[in-house]
């Protein structure tokens, strides 16, 4: 009989107890969405207006000082809304030893992409 | 006893039976299309280095988009994105304590089906009028 | 198809499961085999098939579906009927948890045609044919439709549900206005058959941490209760990204709860309170 069945239903249930956390993880999640509402419509109005106006046109649209903002809040919003929602997602569906190093690396690797993407942005906007 | 007790109970079976309702085949689809969603930002991510890169790069981006594969990929993306945006107002919404009458919950959900096929559409049509095929 | 209340069933045929493969994650001991077949008793006109899920402790072998030919005219309307009937006149191992037969006992929760329901409440007349009963979905089973509600009952346990103060004990009854009263309307009525709790994906999922809706809506009755002095301590115990947060919204819960409740809701709340005690 293994160790997990002589602890008690209660002992079981408590397990580690209340993490006293998880209101934060959940209102930045809210936020970012509620940013990304309107920088998401005017991303999809943008790229609907600009298609097949070529590469200097693009670059050009980049470089407004305007479209230079909202691409960089875009991006924070985005892959921070990404990396708590894919961690939602982690959390829900792995439960092995490799959950956490599979939290840490997604969320390295969104900040490595949104970083990247920024990093673009800026060297169009400033070149 | 022991020998019963040994014997892990078996455990009844969830989602191989459970039917599959609005609530929760929205639910899922919030989170595919979420999960999609984050595959697309890094695409964004490799058209802004692209036209960082300069035109080469930029051009090579284009041609993969302009390909049909990267048609049928932007289509998905498109609908993904409406899909997940209007699912998330509703889940908006909810967090601030309004819609939950199963009424509610049935009609915002039929319509974030239906706003999310219909503003695909019209993204569609928006694009071809502006790409000089409409009238 | 718009619902209205939690006892419309749905009458679409498209997608009645999920299409996953039928032994989906399933472990070796919970595979389903199929049982045997009961005849129709003999002269019987109105005959409805049951797939009535079976499994015996001390037979040593994996669940199974038997399947009845139930004599409709023989049995009352309900689904609790039909159990009773089968118990009665063709098997009497078949094993199932009744005792009201009104809605009130919440004993015999079941999975009937794939959505949870009390079998006492439910009309035969609005099963598919062949109708589908399993037990709660996602339960250990001690046997037939007899799930272990052990750990569930421990998680409600967990939420301490009952009234905590610390003001000194008065000589009469705790005072409460009939406005704080109604308060309670929504949430005291929950029976705990655990119909939502069974029909979370994310209790199937992590049921182990995550309480469920149905034990967080007892926890939200005692939080809105005007009398309890333990609100904050409560509010500290739940939150934690498993116990409250592992609920997505899906709101399986609230289509599915029996007595017309709104765990959702009650879930949702408690989010507020994190939110305002904070803000």
């Amino acid at each position: 009989m293994s160790s997990a069945r002589m602890r008690s239903p209660l002992g079981r249930a408590l397990g580690l107890g209340s993490a006293r956390d998880g209101v934060d993880a959940w209102w930045r999640e809210r936020v970012s969405a509620v940013a990304l509402v309107p920088l998401t419509a005017w991303l999809t109005v943008s790229i609907l207006m600009r298609a097949d106006k070529g590469y200097a046109a693009v670059v050009a649209w980049l470089k407004l000082p305007i479209t230079t903002t909202l691409m960089t809040l875009l991006l924070i919003a985005l892959f921070y809304h990404t990396a708590l929602g894919l961690q939602v997602v982690i959390e829900d569906y792995v439960h092995s030893r490799i959950k956490i190093p599979v939290l840490v690396g997604m969320h390295l690797g969104c900040v490595a992409l949104g970083v990247a993407g920024l990093v673009a942005v800026l060297k169009i906007a400033l070149a | 006893m022991s020998s019963q007790s040994d014997r892990q109970r078996p455990l009844s079976p969830n989602i191989q039976i459970y039917r599959p309702q609005l609530t929760s085949v929205l639910s899922i689809g919030n989170r595919i299309s979420g999960i999609a969603l984050g595959a697309y930002a890094v695409g964004l991510v490799i058209l802004l280095v692209a036209v960082a890169s300069g035109p080469d790069a930029y051009a090579a981006v284009y041609k993969f988009i302009g390909s049909w594969v990267g048609r049928i990929v932007l289509f998905g993306g498109t609908f993904c994105l409406f899909f997940h945006f209007c699912g998330g107002i509703r889940h908006l919404v909810w967090d601030a304590g309004y819609g939950f009458s199963l009424r509610a919950i049935y009609l915002s959900g039929w319509t974030v089906v239906a706003a999310s096929i219909g503003l695909t559409a019209l993204t569609y049509v928006v694009g071809a009028i502006l790409a000089g095929y409409g009238p | 198809m718009i619902i209205r209340s939690s006892d419309e069933v749905s009458r679409t045929t498209v997608l009645k499961r999920f299409p996953v493969p039928r032994n989906f994650g399933v472990d070796a001991a919970s595979r389903i085999d199929r049982g045997r077949t009961w005849p129709a008793p003999r002269g019987a006109t109105r005959i409805k098939r049951f797939d009535v899920y079976r499994y015996d402790p001390q037979s040593g072998q994996n669940p199974r579906i038997d399947t009845y030919q139930v004599d409709l005219d023989d049995c009352g309307p309900m689904v609790l009927d039909v159990l009773i009937w089968i118990k009665n006149t063709v098997d009497p191992s078949l094993t199932f948890r009744r005792s009201c037969r009104e809605g009130v006992c919440g004993s015999c929760a079941m999975n009937i045609d794939g959505t949870n329901w009390l079998a006492c409440t439910k009309f035969n007349a609005d099963l598919a044919t062949p109708a589908t009963i399993y037990p709660l979905a996602n339960m250990r089973i001690i046997k037939d439709l007899v799930p272990d509600l052990t750990h569930l009952f421990a998680q409600h346990r967990l939420v301490e549900p009952w009234l905590r103060s610390k003001s000194p004990e008065p000589e009469r009854e705790r005072l409460q206005s009939p406005q704080e009263r109604a308060q309670l309307d929504g949430l005291y009525e929950c029976i705990l058959c655990f119909c939502c709790t069974s029909g979370c994906p994310s209790h199937w999922w992590n049921g182990d941490r995550f309480l469920g809706p149905a034990v967080l809506l007892q926890a939200t009755r005692w939080l809105v209760d005007s009398r309890d002095e333990a609100t904050g301590e409560r509010l500290d115990e739940l939150e934690d990204p498993f116990r409250l947060y592992r609920c997505h919204t899906i709101l399986n819960c609230t289509r599915t709860c029996p007595k017309g409740l709104n765990p959702g809701k009650a879930i949702a709340d408690v989010k507020k309170m994190l939110i305002e005690r904070r803000s």
